[in-house]
C-alpha cells in the first residue's frame, strides 16, 4: 500500500477511530486501527470488540492498494508532531514507513487479517437528527447516568423513539434527565445505549452543526453515522426502570429563578454542607429561594436570592451536586423548579426540551 | 485543666411516665406509676406527682401501691419510648456528632467543637432544652460543665426542666457541699465508711490530699475519689453510631437446597431485622448476609446501601448477596441478615425515584408493624414469606441466639 494524504484530515481521522481503542485490553492487537485502501480514498477502522469506529478519507492519492494495522496511540502522536501539509504512507509486509519533512519514522503494526471484522447491523430502524441537536441532548443527559455500583447501575442512557420524538432519558436512582427533540421519522425503538458509546460519539459531534446525525438501531447494535464516520455500539440489556411514572404531572409550587444567580448561590452554600451527606435546604420564600447548609463541626450558610414563586412554598432538602451538575449543561437564563412537597420529586425546567426529576433528601 | 471541654448531661424528666402523661391528658397532674403493676415487677419511672408519694425506680410494685394506692399504674410501651428516644436523639445530633447515650433517656454530649457555631455551653443547652420540648412536648434537664461527672450532677439538682451550668473553675465549689452520696460508686455501704472516716460532704473528700485517700481507701477507690470529688474527670464522650450492628439467624433442622425456602427465610429475617430497626428508631447503611453451609464452613457477604429500615430493601439486598455468593449444590445450614452502620431514623436519607412512595411503604410498614405487636408474628405475612418459628440446631435447641447487638 502506497498512499499521499492531507496530514490534518489524517490526524483528525485517527483521533477519531482512536476513542474507541482501549487502553488496556488483553487482546493486543486491538492496539491498532485498520487502513484500508481502494480506489477513491482509505478507510479507517478501529473497535475494542464492544464499539468499533470507521472513518473514511479521500482527500488521499492512492498510489498502490492495500491495508496495514498501525499502532494507534505512536501514529495519532507522530502526526500531531509532524509539520508538514502532506504525508506519505508507504507498507510493506507489517512495516509502515511515514515520510515527511520532519524526517522517516517505520511503525510496526501487526497482520490485518487478525483484526476484527466489522459487524452487521441487522434490522436497522433509521432516525436522522441534527447533529447540534444530538450532542446536546448527551450533553442534557450523560452526566445523570449511574456510573457507581448502585442498585440502578445502569451504564447507560435511554433512547426512546415514538410518533416523530427521540426522547434520551438517564438515571441513578435518585435523579432522572430527560432530553428530547422532534423528528421527521416515525421510528419506534426503545434501547439503551453504553455510556461510553455516547461519550465517544459526543467527542466527534461539533456543537451547533446543523450536519445530520443518522442513527441506526438495530437488535443488538446501534449505528450513528455522520459525514464519513461511523460509530457501533452494542446495546445494553438493562431494563431501564419506567420512568414515565416519576416525572410529576403537577405541583403545588413553581420558582422561577435567574440561573446564574441561583449557581453561584448554590456553589456558596454548598460549600459548608456536612462531609458525610452533603444537603443544601431550599426555603421558599414569598419572592424569594433561601439556601442553607449546615456542617456542625465547619460552619454553615446562609443565602437568600430573588425567585418569581407561585403557589404555596414550603421547604426541601436536596444535594447540591445534583443540582450544580445539571445546572452546568443548561443554556436557559431562567429556569423553573415545580415542587410539591418535601418528600417527592422535584421537577427542574432547564431547557426548552430538557427536564430534570430530582428527589430530596428527608430528615435533615 | 480540663476547663477547654464544654460536656452536656442531658436527662429526659421523669421519661416514661411523662410520655404516658403526654399520651393521656387525663393522668396529667396525677401519680403515673410505669412498671410495677404485677406482684413481682419492679417500678420504671414514676411521674413527679407519684414521687410526692415517697414512690421511687427501682421499687417493687408491691411497695408502691402501698405508699400510693391510688397512682395510676401503667404498663411500659417501650416502642413508644423508643421513638420518643428518637426525636429526641434527633436534637442532639444536631449539634454534635459526639453523642454518647446512657439509656433511652440519658445522653453526655461533647459540644466543644460546636461552640463556634452554636454559641457557648449554657446558649446550646438552652436551644436544646427549647428543641425537645417543640418536638416531643417533653422536657428535658441539661448539666454544662467541663467534664462529664461534674455535668451529670449538674443535670440532676434542678429537676424538673432544669438547666445548670458549672463553669470553668467553679467546679470544686460547685461539688462541696454536696453528700458523698453523689460521687459516683457511693452506695448506702460505701457511704457509712465514708461517713466514718469523716467524709459527709465532697468538700470534706477534697479536703483530703490524694495520698491521704488511697491510703484510707486503697489505690483504686482513693484515686476515684479525689479524681470526681475535684472534678477532675477526663473521660472522653464516646459515641457509639460506628460499631453498632443488628441482626438475626436462624439454623436449619434439615439443610435449605432450594432457592424459594431460602428466600422464603431471608424475607422472614429481613422483617424481623427491619421491625427492630424501626423499632429503634434507626436506619442500616449496611446490609450483611452470612451464609453457613451443612460441613459448616461459612461465609458473609455485605454492601453499603442507602440507609433504611425497610423490610424488602433489606431483603432484595440480601437476595442480591446470596446470589453471589451461593454455591447451589450445597445445603445451607444457617442463613443470618445483619444491618449495620447504623444511624437514627431522623438522620438525612437521599430518597431514591423507583423504590414506591416511601410514606405509603413507610405506613405500611407501620400498619403490618402494629397488627404483630398486637396480634403476634403470625397474624400477617407477606406472599413467599416461609415462617420458621422453631429453628432447630443439631440437637433441636437453637444453636445461636436469634439476634442481639453484636457485632460480627
Amino acid at each position: 500500500m502506497k498512499i499521499l494524504c492531507d496530514r490534518t484530515a489524517l490526524q483528525e481521522a485517527v483521533n477519531v477511530v482512536s476513542s474507541v481503542v482501549p487502553a488496556k485490553t488483553t487482546k493486543p492487537i486491538l492496539h491498532n486501527f485498520l487502513v484500508r485502501s481502494s480506489d477513491n480514498g482509505i478507510t479507517l477502522f478501529a473497535t475494542d470488540l464492544e464499539m468499533a469506529a470507521r472513518v473514511e478519507l479521500d482527500s488521499v492519492k492512492v498510489s498502490k492498494k492495500g491495508s496495514v494495522l498501525l499502532p494507534a496511540r505512536e501514529t495519532g502522536a507522530l502526526l500531531r508532531e509532524l509539520s508538514d501539509p502532506t504525508v506519505t504512507l508507504e507498507s510493506t509486509d507489517q512495516r509502515c514507513r511515514i515520510e515527511s519533512g520532519g524526517g522517516n519514522f517505520v511503525l510496526l503494526g501487526e497482520d490485518p487479517a487478525q483484526f476484527p471484522d466489522e459487524a452487521k447491523v441487522k434490522g436497522g430502524k433509521r432516525i436522522e437528527i441534527e447533529v447540534g441537536r444530538m450532542l446536546r441532548m448527551i450533553q442534557e443527559t450523560a452526566f445523570a447516568a449511574a456510573r457507581e455500583e448502585t442498585r440502578y447501575a445502569i451504564n447507560g442512557v435511554l433512547l426512546d423513539a415514538s410518533a416523530g420524538t427521540v426522547r434520551m432519558v438517564a438515571t441513578d436512582g435518585r435523579r432522572l434527565a430527560i432530553s428530547y427533540a422532534t423528528v421527521p421519522t416515525k421510528a419506534e425503538c426503545k434501547v439503551v445505549v453504553p455510556l461510553r458509546a455516547l461519550n465517544t460519539l459526543a467527542r466527534a459531534l461539533s456543537e451547533g452543526s446543523k450536519e445530520t446525525l443518522s442513527i441506526e438501531v438495530g437488535d443488538k447494535q446501534i449505528v450513528f453515522v455522520t459525514g464519513k464516520a461511523q460509530l457501533v455500539s452494542q446495546l445494553l440489556e438493562t431494563r431501564f426502570p419506567d420512568y414515565e411514572g416519576v416525572v410529576p404531572k403537577s405541583a403545588d409550587t413553581t420558582v422561577e429563578i435567574t440561573r446564574a444567580v441561583l449557581e453561584g448561590a448554590l456553589r456558596r452554600s454548598s460549600v459548608l454542607c456536612s462531609s458525610d451527606m452533603r444537603v443544601v435546604r431550599f426555603e421558599i420564600g414569598e419572592q424569594s429561594l433561601r439556601m442553607t447548609a449546615d456542617n456542625s463541626s465547619r460552619g454553615r450558610a446562609d443565602v437568600t436570592i430573588d425567585a418569581v414563586v407561585k403557589g404555596s412554598g414550603g421547604s426541601i432538602n436536596f444535594n447540591p451536586d445534583y443540582i450544580l451538575e445539571a445546572l452546568r449543561v443548561c443554556q436557559l437564563d431562567t429556569i423553573r423548579l415545580d415542587m410539591s412537597d418535601d418528600s417527592m420529586p422535584a421537577k427542574f425546567t432547564l431547557g426548552e426540551a430538557f427536564t430534570y426529576i430530582v428527589m430530596p433528601i428527608s430528615g435533615a | 485543666m480540663s476547663a477547654l471541654r464544654t460536656i452536656l448531661h442531658a436527662d429526659m424528666d421523669a421519661f416514661y411516665a411523662a410520655i404516658e402523661q403526654r399520651d393521656h391528658p387525663e393522668w396529667r397532674g396525677k401519680p403515673v406509676i410505669v412498671g410495677g403493676a404485677g406482684p413481682r415487677q419492679v417500678v420504671s419511672t414514676a411521674s413527679y406527682e407519684a414521687r410526692t408519694f415517697g414512690v421511687r425506680s427501682a421499687m417493687p410494685g408491691v411497695r408502691a401501691k402501698q405508699l400510693c394506692p391510688h397512682g395510676i399504674f401503667v404498663a411500659p410501651r417501650m416502642d413508644a419510648y423508643e421513638a420518643v428516644s428518637a426525636q429526641v436523639r434527633a436534637v442532639f445530633d444536631r449539634y454534635t456528632d459526639l453523642v454518647e447515650p446512657l439509656s433511652l433517656d440519658e445522653a453526655f454530649l461533647d459540644v466543644t467543637g460546636s461552640r463556634a457555631l452554636f454559641g457557648d455551653g449554657p446558649t446550646i443547652a438552652a436551644r436544646i432544652k427549647a428543641e425537645v420540648l417543640s418536638a416531643t412536648q417533653l422536657t428535658v434537664s441539661v448539666g454544662v460543665a467541663s467534664s462529664k461527672y461534674v455535668a451529670k450532677v449538674a443535670s440532676d439538682l434542678d429537676k424538673p426542666d432544669g438547666l445548670v451550668v458549672v463553669a470553668p473553675g467553679d467546679e470544686r465549689a460547685f461539688l462541696a457541699p454536696l453528700p458523698v452520696a453523689r460521687l459516683w460508686g457511693v452506695g448506702p455501704a460505701l457511704q457509712q465508711q465514708l461517713e466514718r472516716a469523716g467524709l459527709r460532704t465532697i468538700g470534706d473528700v477534697q479536703s483530703r490530699s490524694e495520698r491521704d485517700l488511697v491510703a484510707a481507701f486503697g489505690a483504686r477507690l482513693g484515686e476515684h475519689l479525689h479524681v470526681l470529688a475535684n472534678g477532675l474527670d477526663a473521660r472522653p464522650v464516646e459515641s457509639e453510631r460506628d460499631a453498632k450492628s443488628l441482626g438475626h439467624e436462624l439454623t436449619f433442622a434439615e439443610d435449605l437446597t432450594t432457592a424459594d425456602e431460602v428466600h422464603g427465610v431471608l424475607l422472614q429475617l429481613a422483617e424481623m431485622v427491619g421491625r427492630r430497626l424501626r423499632r429503634q428508631g434507626v436506619r442500616g447503611g449496611v446490609v450483611r448476609l452470612k451464609l453457613r453451609y451443612g460441613d459448616f464452613t461459612t461465609f458473609t457477604r455485605q454492601r453499603t446501601v442507602p440507609a433504611t429500615d425497610d423490610d424488602l430493601v433489606i431483603a432484595g439486598v440480601a437476595r442480591e448477596l446470596l446470589a453471589e455468593s451461593w454455591d447451589r449444590a450445597r445445603g445451607v445450614r444457617l442463613l443470618g441478615v445483619i444491618a449495620a452502620s447504623l444511624a437514627p431514623a431522623g438522620a438525612p436519607a437521599q430518597r431514591t425515584l423507583f423504590d414506591g412512595d416511601p410514606r405509603k411503604r413507610g405506613s405500611l410498614l407501620q400498619a403490618m408493624d402494629a397488627i404483630r405487636d398486637r396480634h403476634g408474628d403470625e397474624a400477617v405475612r407477606r406472599a413467599g414469606e416461609r415462617r420458621l418459628t422453631t429453628p432447630f440446631g443439631p440437637d433441636g435447641a437453637p444453636e445461636a441466639p436469634a439476634g442481639g447487638n453484636a457485632a460480627p
